[in-house]
């Protein structure tokens, strides 16, 4: 049985962390999300993968390869264009019989996957709280009775996990479907033709992480690093403090007055301090630096970001190859304590979160004291001059001085 | 130019063509046609754009096509002489984009031995010669076929007999490869299937390729296979028409290294050492000529300017260029004097307007365009394309370039047919226009240098460009090309008018631009420079790459290679063209479209 995993897509909600990678590949805990599921699928049993890959599908391909790191094999399709689901699914008939396919961009744990491939037209299910972002399920007797759209008042509290066991049955509906009002092909209409003639068994999941907005990785972060196991590798001086489960990677530094709270995953080639804090929740990539007098609290570091001197970074994400100049700092919380709310591609949304700091795309530069306001969306490629204060969302390419 | 796609794969090859197809519109769009292979080759073709021949397409099943969309230069816009052509078997298809030059010798020789041609196209011959040499292997054939063919050409083939196969083949026309997963490309251009792969491999010159959905092949010249490495594209699809230049106009005047040789294509004969034009054409250059008279607008005027020197020297018939808006209201038209119009678009209204006119008073016309099938083309008595392909960006570059290219093939002709110059001297033109895509390529490395030249006239208000001879119209052309995209104020003067008024404006913030071609007024080029220097402001000087004395007299230098005389107008204005771009471009105007232009102007 082969595992189709779909990872064509752009992610236009997670701007900008993906105006310069395909959403699968964000990191969460050093790893792209594409590789949690990979490892859980191979925990599951899967040895023969298929990719749907499009929207800069090269960055996918070069991590993957053909999956001998992980001795299994990928095969990729490219899906061209980003016309829905369906359409995605679609393109991989000549090459399948009987499958199982999930979104590359929600994590799906290893029982989960198990328990898809194990029933045949299946479709996995999850009970959840914001209704209103996701479609929802009518079952009876675990029978699927109908997907609906998102809506307004939904009528079930269960909704689509995004994975799915088929066979070839199903590219006779997907031939069938047509554009949906958000003009896509999607998988849930060609399923509701299917059940008119086919019945699917919904599976109920526990273990799983959507991502929708880029704080949400902040969330999979925390769950994934409460999970990790001590394991030191790097070079650790004297007079350093590291307390709980951390991992360092080999020929990472970590310099005296260190002192590094766990759960915190540090990439390799990294130098830590001297004379820095570092606090719960924190993955940090590998060839980063975090240098003296600075905190570093609940955030993802990318690779090749330097956060030198004197900053503050908490409840952050900062993209790769970053550079904050000495002084920058970025605040987290709220004094009325209320929500942070965060502009992005021009729209408000509420992040129903009371502690977060800034996004930031890869290759921004900072300079010195320039600061950046709670809910900070910056582009890609940014550039600060010294003593700049920032707030709202920030453009690509944009250069404050 | 054309533009020519390749598909086998998994997908359906007419949609996954015809999408493709469009992206290669910008090549050419007077037709389009698809063969896809269901079982036997199933061809449809249509005037008109893509999306004419899409619509009248059926439901076709089938994982291989070949594409073409057609921009004309041998035969008419007819659906019999869109592509793909068939061979007599209706068993291979052909795409072709290029020039078969001995396709009439070839046609004889096939239709003696009983094939059958249904077109007026040169590159019909191929699909018949592909069959001739046909023994039940497609490469083979498509090699052996490539080795009778004197010409251009990238082609791609497919044989219902093999229909797990597709094979392509270039020479001086350009064809790539796009390696996909279970699928694989060929086209004429990157957009083409940049949505569906961003890994290329690119195609040597004289190298042929065979593609199933599984693998490339790439054979060289001698048919020994070959082994290339994929490339990776950066640029993102969305910027995919520019081929990854951030403005049409830096890609078009990227593109003059090789528009100068399309331009040249079909018309110059290096064995024969000679020019030859269309019959109609050739019958007027033939004509009792004593006076020309080029009529034109805009950069296109200035074009003709230049092509008064070029002709006055070659033939020492004189020439008066005037601008269409007066033409067609004012000075004589005497019946039966030699009119030429030159416009890229072929529909501007002035120049319309003039040649309706000239065509009223008797007046010969020929027709210098871009666009074939424009009211220009049907107008007039005759016409020269210059086959540059669809320029796009507002202000013309390679047109121009193209444009002077062809007065010059224009003015050789005339010298050539009132015995003025002989074949030796024909034949040592052609090799000069040879060279050209070399110079051109030189003078477009020249890019980094020129726009830290550019950084230092940014802020300019006023920029003056001085020259002699063929050189001043190249400082008035320099001068049109950095206001309008910059909106500096630009003015181009002959150097030795300076003194009688302009000197005026010179001040010491006010950069000027010396073209000094090492000419028989040189001397009195660096006379004008020293004038100027004396006055204090910045002298750039546009020298020649063997000149030493330069640097003592202008402050900064940019060098062009270039070992004709006449010829050296053409890298010249490559060096303008980019100044002007970078110059507009850090000062970020909108350069693509400036403000209150139109790419035609078809009001007066």
């Amino acid at each position: 049985m082969k595992c189709v995993i779909l990872a064509a897509g752009e992610g236009k909600r997670v701007h900008p962390l993906t105006y310069t990678r395909p959403k699968v590949m964000l990191p969460i805990a050093n790893k792209p999300i594409l590789e949690w599921n990979l490892k859980n699928a191979i925990d599951a049993g899967f040895k023969e993968f298929i990719f749907v890959v499009a929207y800069k599908s090269e960055m996918v391909r070069n991590y993957f390869g053909n999956g001998d790191k992980w001795g299994i094999k990928i095969g990729y399709i490219n899906q061209g264009q980003a016309l829905g689901t369906a359409h995605a699914i679609g393109m991989v008939e000549k090459f399948v019989n009987d499958f199982i396919v999930l979104s590359g961009d929600t994590i799906f744990g290893k029982q989960e996957i198990k328990a898809i491939a194990k029933n045949k037209n299946c479709i996995g299910i999850i009970k959840a709280e914001n209704l209103k972002d996701y479609g929802t399920v009518e079952i009876k007797d675990k029978n699927i009775l109908k997907i609906h759209e998102k809506m307004e008042n939904p009528v079930t509290n269960i909704i689509n996990a995004g994975i799915y066991h088929f066979d070839k049955k199903i590219f006779d509906y997907i031939r069938k479907t047509k554009k949906s009002i958000r003009g896509e092909y999607e998988i849930t209409d060609s399923i509701n033709m299917m059940l008119n003639d086919i019945s699917l068994v919904s599976i109920l999941l526990k273990e799983w992480k959507d991502i929708v907005y880029p704080w949400h990785l902040l969330d999979a972060n925390e769950e994934i690093l409460k999970k990790i196991v001590k394991k030191i590798k790097g070079n650790i001086e004297k007079n350093t403090t590291i307390k709980g489960n951390v991992v360092i990677g080999k020929n990472t530094t970590i310099r005296a007055g260190a002192y590094i709270e766990g759960p915190v995953i540090i990439g390799e080639n990294s130098k830590i301090g001297p004379n820095c804090y570092i606090r719960p929740y924190t993955s940090i990539g590998n060839n980063c630096h975090v240098g003296n007098a600075c905190e570093v609290k609940n955030s993802i570091i990318m690779d090749g970001t330097n956060v030198p001197h004197q900053n503050y970074v908490g409840d952050s994400i900062l993209g790769q190859y970053c550079n904050l100049g000495a002084g920058t700092k970025v605040a987290n919380l709220r004094l009325d304590k209320k929500n942070i709310t965060i502009l992005l591609n021009g729209e408000k949304v509420d992040t129903k979160r009371r502690k977060l700091g800034i996004i930031m795309g890869d290759n921004v530069q900072t300079g010195i004291n320039s600061m950046m306001n709670v809910g900070t969306c910056v582009g890609n490629n940014v550039f600060l001059g010294p003593g700049v204060v920032l707030s709202g969302e920030i453009q690509p390419f944009s250069k404050f001085l | 130019m054309c533009g020519i796609i390749g598909y086998i794969g998994f997908r359906n090859a007419k949609e996954v063509g015809i999408d493709c197809l469009k992206r290669l519109e910008y090549r050419g769009y007077d037709s389009a046609g698809i063969s896809v292979i269901d079982k036997i080759q199933q061809v449809y073709k249509e005037v008109g754009e893509i999306k004419e021949l899409e619509k009248k397409l059926p439901d076709i099943k089938g994982n291989i096509s070949i594409n073409h969309t057609r921009w004309a230069t041998t035969g008419g816009v007819t659906k019999e002489n869109a592509h793909p052509h068939l061979s007599t078997n209706k068993k291979i298809a052909i795409v072709h984009n290029g020039i078969i030059e001995n396709f009439r010798k070839l046609k004889e020789q096939l239709i003696a031995k009983g094939y059958k041609f249904t077109s007026q196209t040169d590159s019909e011959v191929l699909a018949h010669l592909i069959e001739d040499n046909y023994k039940g292997d497609l490469e083979k054939a498509v090699f052996n076929a490539l080795k009778q063919v004197e010409g251009y050409y990238a082609i791609v083939v497919t044989s219902s007999d093999e229909p797990d196969k597709i094979v392509g083949a270039r020479k001086d026309s350009p064809l790539v490869i796009g390696v996909g997963d279970n699928e694989n490309f060929l086209a004429s251009d990157i957009p083409a299937f940049l949505k569906y792969t961003n890994r290329v491999i690119y195609l040597n010159d004289g190298e042929l390729c065979s593609l199933t959905d599984k693998d490339v092949k790439v054979f060289d010249s001698n048919n020994n296979v070959v082994e290339r490495n994929e490339d990776i594209i950066k640029w993102d699809f969305k910027d995919a028409e520019k081929s990854g230049f951030p403005h049409f106009m830096l890609k078009e005047i990227f593109d003059q290294k090789d528009t100068v040789a399309y331009v040249l294509r079909g018309r110059i004969s290096e064995i024969d050492r000679k020019i030859e034009f269309h019959e109609k054409v050739e019958n007027l250059l033939k004509s009792e000529l004593d006076f020309i008279n080029i009529v034109a607008c805009g950069t296109s005027y200035y074009a003709g300017l230049v092509g008064k020197y070029l002709i006055e020297k070659l033939t020492g018939i004189s020439v008066v260029v005037d601008l269409a808006s007066e033409y067609r209201y004012f000075g004589p038209k005497k019946e039966n004097s030699f009119v030429i119009l030159i416009t890229q678009s072929g529909e501007t209204l002035d120049t319309l307007a003039a040649l309706k006119e000239a065509k009223a008073s008797g007046c010969k016309t020929l027709v210098i365009t871009n666009v074939i099938g424009s009211s220009a083309t049907r107008l007039s008595d005759s016409y020269v394309l210059t086959q540059s392909g669809p320029e796009i960006g507002v202000a013309a570059t390679k047109t121009f370039t193209a444009q002077v290219i062809t007065l010059f093939l224009i003015g050789l002709k005339i010298a050539f047919n009132q015995n003025k110059i002989g074949f030796d001297e024909v034949s040592k033109n052609i090799l000069e226009l040879k060279e050209l895509p070399k110079i051109v390529r030189d003078a477009l490395e020249k890019s980094p240098t020129i726009l830290e030249i550019a950084k230092q006239i940014k802020h300019a208000k006023s920029v003056f460009f001085i020259g002699r001879g063929i050189n001043y119209p190249l400082a008035l052309e320099g001068a049109l090309k950095l206001k309008e995209i910059s909106y500096i104020h630009a003015e181009g003067f002959a150097a030795g008018e300076l003194k009688h008024g302009p000197f005026a404006l010179l001040t010491e913030t006010t950069p000027v631009v010396a073209i000094a071609t090492k000419d028989s007024t040189y001397d009195k080029i660096l006379a004008n420079i020293g004038e100027v220097k004396a006055r204090g402001p910045t002298v750039l000087a546009i020298a020649d790459d063997a000149d030493t004395e330069i640097e003592k007299h202008a402050d900064l230098v940019l060098r062009y290679t270039s070992h004709s005389e006449l010829l050296s107008c053409i890298p010249i204005i490559v060096i303008l063209q980019l100044l002007a771009y970078h110059v507009a471009n850090l000062n970020g105007c909108s350069i693509d479209k400036p403000r209150n232009l139109a790419k035609s102007v078809t009001v007066e």
